[in-house]
C-alpha cells in the first residue's frame, strides 16, 4: 500500500511537470522572421483529399489545389527562390502542429470558424466550399433533412467542422466520426452508415473517382477555407493575405482554380471564387 | 485538466465504459482461443499442429490496425454487417489471443513431460491429461507474461478509435477536436488508462506472488 | 492366450535400431523380470507394451489387442495395464487422494463414493494412508513411488509394468517399495519389471530376461538363469552386478 502511494506520488509529479512545462514554452519568436530566414515556409497540407491535397502514390509527391495555392504563395512571399515544404496533416493533427511549431500555416480545407479565431489566426477565404452530403446512387437519401431520422448514420472525419455541423442539422442521425477521408469513404462503401458528409469540393474529388456515388442535396451549409497560422504571426498573415490579392488580379488564381475544379461536373467555380 | 473532467466527464465515462467492455470481452475470448490454439500446437496430430501455427503467424505479424480495419471495411461489404465496436474487438480477440496462444504454449511445453506421460499410462485420453495435469500447471507458469497481455490488450483496445468504436481515445479525439485542448484532453485520457491498468498490473503481481 | 505377446518386433529411433527381432511372451500371473545394461533396450521394450513407444514392425499383442495396428485404440489397453515410472510421474496440482481417484472417475466413471474406498484401502496396504491430503512434493521418494503403484493398481489393471521403479529412490527407501512389489506379485497379479535388484528378482521372478544392443539374448526360468546363465554377456553382467 505505501509503494502504490509512492507510486502514484511520482505519476502525479510527472504530470504536474508536464502540464506546467507545456504552459511556459508558448513561443514568442516570429514565424515570419524564421521563414525569411530559412527561404522557407513549412506548410500543413492533407495528403488524403483529392483535388485539395492529395498523395501520388507513384512519385510520393503531394498534388492539389491548396498545394498549388501554398506554392504560389510562397513565390509571391519569398520571390521566385521561395521554398515551400509540405507536412502531412489531417483535420485531427493541424491545429496542434500548428500549435507546437513543426508547422508555419496550414492550407488544408480548413474552414474558418468563430471557435477556430480564438486560437489560431486566419487570412482572407481562398475557397468557398459548402457542406453537403455523399450517397450511393440510388440512395432514398436526397438531402440533409432525409438524414434526420433514428437509426440513419453519417460518416465525418474528426476534427472537421462538418461533424459538429452535421450534428446540428440532423441531430436524430448518429454520427461516426473516422480518421480521414479515405477511411470514412471505405467506412461508407462497407455500409457502415448511409452518408459521407464533409465539403463539396472534398466531395466532388471522391464522386469523380468512384462512379457508383454522387453528391446530393446542395449545399447546406457556408465554409469559407482560409489559411491559418499561429495566433500573433500578423505580419506573416499579413504577407499571405497580400500574395492571395495579387494571385486573384493577376490571374493566378483563377487558373490554378480552372485547372483543378473545370472539369469537374456540377461543380460552381463562380460560387468556390467567392471572397 | 481538471475542466476536462468537468466538462467532458459524460463523454469520457462512456468511454471508460467501452474500453472496459471491449477488454473484458476481448480478455475472455482470447483467453480461450488463444489456449485452443496452444493445445493445438502441442497435439499429436501434424495437421492441426500447423493449423496453430499459421493462425499464430498471420494474426500476431499482421498489425492490429489493419486486422481491425479489416473487419470493420472488408467484413461488413462482402459478409455480414458490423459496427465499429464489434470490428474493433474482434480484431483486438484474434490479435491478442495468438500472443496468448504462444505465451500458454510455452507454459505447456515447461512442464515436465514425465506429467502428460504418467497421465497416458494411467489411462487418461490426451484431453482429459491436457485439462486435469498439464494446464492447471502450465498456467502457473504464464501467469506473469499473461499478466502482460492483458496490460497489452488493455492499451490496444485504443484501435476502437480507428474504427469509430466510442472508446477513450475516440472520445479523447471528439474532445480534442471540440475544445482544441489536446494537452488536457490526452492527459486526462491517459489518466483514465491508468485507473484500469494500474489495479491489473499489482493484482498479477500479487496472484505471482501468490502462486510462486 | 498369453497377456502380453511379441512377434517379431523390430524399433528404430531414426537410424538407431532399438529393438531387433524381439518375441516374448507373458502369460497370465507371471513375474517377468528384465536386466541387462543401460542402453540395451529394457525401458524401450517395456514402453511399447502400453503404447508409450510405437513399433515399427511385427505385431505386439496385449489382450488381444495388437499395438502394430493404427486402429487400436490405446486408452483401451492402458485401462487394463497399469505403468510405474522411474520417476514416479505423480500429478503435482493433485493430492495423494486426488492422484489416486482421477483416472478411475474420468475414465471408469466409478462412483466417488467406491473410489474413495478403493483409495483409500489401497494407500493403507501400500502404507501411506498418512498421506492422503498431501501434495507430490510433500512426500519422500519411497512413499511417491507407493502412491504411484497404488494409482496403478486403483485402476484394477490385467498387467503391471514397472520401469526402473527403484533406481531414483535413497537406499534406504528401496525396500519399502520392493515389499509393496512382491506382496502384489504374491497376489497373483502379471507383472514385467525393469530392474537392477537381483534380489528380488530371484525371490519373486518366474523368468529373467536379459537384453543386450536392443537383442533378447536369454529367455529363461529365474532359478535356472541365476543358477547358470547360459550366454558369456549374461554371465559377465551378473558377475559385476552381483559384486556391488
Amino acid at each position: 500500500m505505501k509503494r502504490l502511494r509512492k507510486m502514484l506520488l511520482v505519476a502525479g509529479i510527472f504530470i504536474l511537470g508536464g502540464l506546467l512545462g507545456a504552459c511556459s514554452s508558448s513561443k514568442t519568436q516570429s514565424t515570419w522572421n524564421e521563414d525569411k530566414a530559412n527561404n522557407t515556409i513549412t506548410w500543413g497540407v492533407k495528403a488524403d483529399t483529392r483535388l485539395f491535397g492529395l498523395m501520388d502514390v507513384g512519385t510520393g509527391q503531394i498534388k492539389g489545389f491548396d498545394i498549388d495555392v501554398a506554392k504560389a504563395v510562397t513565390k509571391k512571399i519569398l520571390g521566385a527562390k521561395g521554398k515551400a515544404k509540405f507536412v502531412q496533416v489531417t483535420s485531427k493533427t493541424r491545429i496542434p502542429l500548428l500549435k507546437n511549431g513543426n508547422i508555419n500555416a496550414i492550407i488544408a480545407t480548413m474552414t474558418i470558424t468563430p471557435d477556430r479565431e480564438k486560437i489560431v489566426d486566419f487570412s482572407k477565404v481562398y475557397f468557398a466550399a459548402g457542406q453537403s452530403l455523399l450517397v450511393k446512387k440510388g440512395s432514398s437519401i436526397k438531402n440533409v433533412k432525409d438524414l434526420n431520422k433514428a437509426g440513419t448514420t453519417v460518416l465525418a472525419v474528426k476534427g472537421s467542422t462538418s461533424a459538429v455541423n452535421i450534428k446540428k442539422s440532423a441531430p436524430n442521425a448518429k454520427v461516426l466520426e473516422l480518421e480521414d477521408y479515405a477511411q470514412a469513404f471505405t467506412a461508407l462503401k462497407s455500409g457502415q452508415g448511409q452518408a459521407l458528409t464533409t465539403d463539396n469540393g472534398i466531395l466532388f474529388g471522391i464522386a469523380s473517382e468512384n462512379p457508383g456515388y454522387h453528391v446530393v442535396g446542395g449545399t447546406f451549409t457556408n465554409e469559407p477555407y482560409g489559411i491559418a497560422v499561429d495566433q500573433g504571426q500578423t505580419e506573416l498573415k499579413n504577407k499571405i493575405n497580400k500574395a492571395l490579392s495579387e494571385m486573384r488580379k493577376d490571374g493566378t488564381y483563377q487558373k490554378l482554380l480552372q485547372k483543378w475544379f473545370g472539369n469537374v461536373a456540377g461543380f460552381n467555380l463562380k460560387e468556390a471564387s467567392q471572397q | 485538466m481538471i475542466s476536462v473532467f468537468q466538462q467532458h466527464g459524460q463523454e469520457l465515462l462512456t468511454g471508460l465504459e467501452n474500453t472496459i467492455l471491449c477488454s473484458v470481452i476481448a480478455l475472455f475470448f482470447s483467453l480461450i482461443i488463444g489456449s485452443t490454439v496452444a493445445i493445438f500446437e502441442v497435439l499429436p496430430s501434424k495437421f492441426l499442429r500447423i493449423i496453430g501455427k499459421i493462425y499464430i503467424e498471420v494474426f500476431r505479424n499482421i498489425p492490429l490496425l489493419v486486422i481491425g480495419m479489416f473487419f470493420y471495411v472488408v467484413v461488413p461489404q462482402y459478409v455480414f454487417p458490423m459496427d465499429g465496436f464489434t470490428a474493433g474487438t474482434i480484431g483486438l480477440t484474434l490479435y491478442t489471443s495468438s500472443f496468448i496462444a504462444e505465451t500458454v504454449r510455452a507454459g505447456i511445453q515447461a512442464v515436465d513431460g514425465g506429467q502428460m506421460e504418467g497421465a497416458r499410462a494411467n489411462g487418461l485420453s490426451f484431453m482429459q491429461a491436457m485439462w486435469h495435469i498439464v494446464l492447471p500447471q502450465a498456467f502457473k507458469y504464464v501467469i506473469p507474461p499473461l499478466g502482460n497481455q492483458f496490460i497489452n490488450l488493455v492499451k490496444n483496445s485504443s484501435v476502437l478509435a480507428f474504427v469509430a468504436g466510442f472508446d477513450l481515445m475516440y472520445q479523447g479525439d471528439m474532445i480534442a477536436s471540440a475544445t482544441f485542448d489536446t494537452f488536457n484532453t490526452y492527459i486526462a485520457v491517459g489518466i483514465l488508462y491508468l485507473i484500469i491498468t494500474l489495479p491489473l498490473s499489482y493484482y498479477m503481481r500479487y496472484l505471482e506472488k501468490k502462486l510462486a | 492366450m498369453p497377456v502380453i505377446e511379441f512377434k517379431k518386433v523390430e524399433k528404430y529411433y531414426g537410424k538407431f535400431h532399438a529393438l531387433k527381432n524381439i518375441n516374448l511372451q507373458v502369460e497370465k500371473g507371471e513375474v517377468v523380470v528384465v536386466i541387462g545394461p543401460s542402453g540395451s533396450g529394457k525401458s524401450t521394450l517395456i514402453r511399447t507394451i502400453n503404447g508409450l513407444e510405437e513399433i515399427e514392425e511385427g505385431q505386439l499383442l496385449v489382450n488381444g489387442y495388437d499395438l502394430a495396428d493404427k486402429k487400436t485404440d490405446l486408452n483401451q489397453i492402458r485401462k487394463d495395464v497399469g505403468m510405474v515410472f522411474q520417476h514416479f510421474n505423480l500429478y503435482d496440482n493433485k493430492t495423494v487422494l486426488e492422484n489416486i481417484m482421477l483416472a478411475p472417475k474420468l475414465v471408469l466413471k466409478r462412483n466417488e463414493a467406491e473410489n474413495k474406498e478403493t483409495a483409500l484401502k489401497l494407500l493403507e496396504s501400500v502404507g501411506v494412508s498418512d498421506k492422503t491430503a498431501s501434495y507430490p512434493k510433500q512426500l519422500s521418494g519411497g512413499q511417491k513411488q507407493r502412491v504411484a503403484i497404488a494409482r496403478s493398481l486403483a485402476m484394477k489393471p490385467k498387467a503391471l509394468l514397472f520401469d526402473e521403479p527403484t533406481s531414483a529412490l535413497d537406499p534406504e527407501m528401496i525396500d519399502d517399495v520392493l515389499n509393496v512389489m512382491k506382496a502384489i506379485a504374491k497376489e497373483g497379479m502379471t507383472m514385467v519389471v525393469v530392474t537392477h535388484e537381483m534380489g528380488f528378482a530371484r525371490e519373486v521372478a518366474d523368468r529373467v530376461v536379459f537384453m543386450d544392443n536392443g537383442e533378447i539374448l536369454e529367455n529363461a526360468q529365474a532359478d535356472e538363469f541365476f543358477e547358470a546363465p547360459k550366454e558369456e554377456r549374461a554371465k559377465q553382467f551378473l558377475s559385476k552386478i552381483i559384486k556391488h
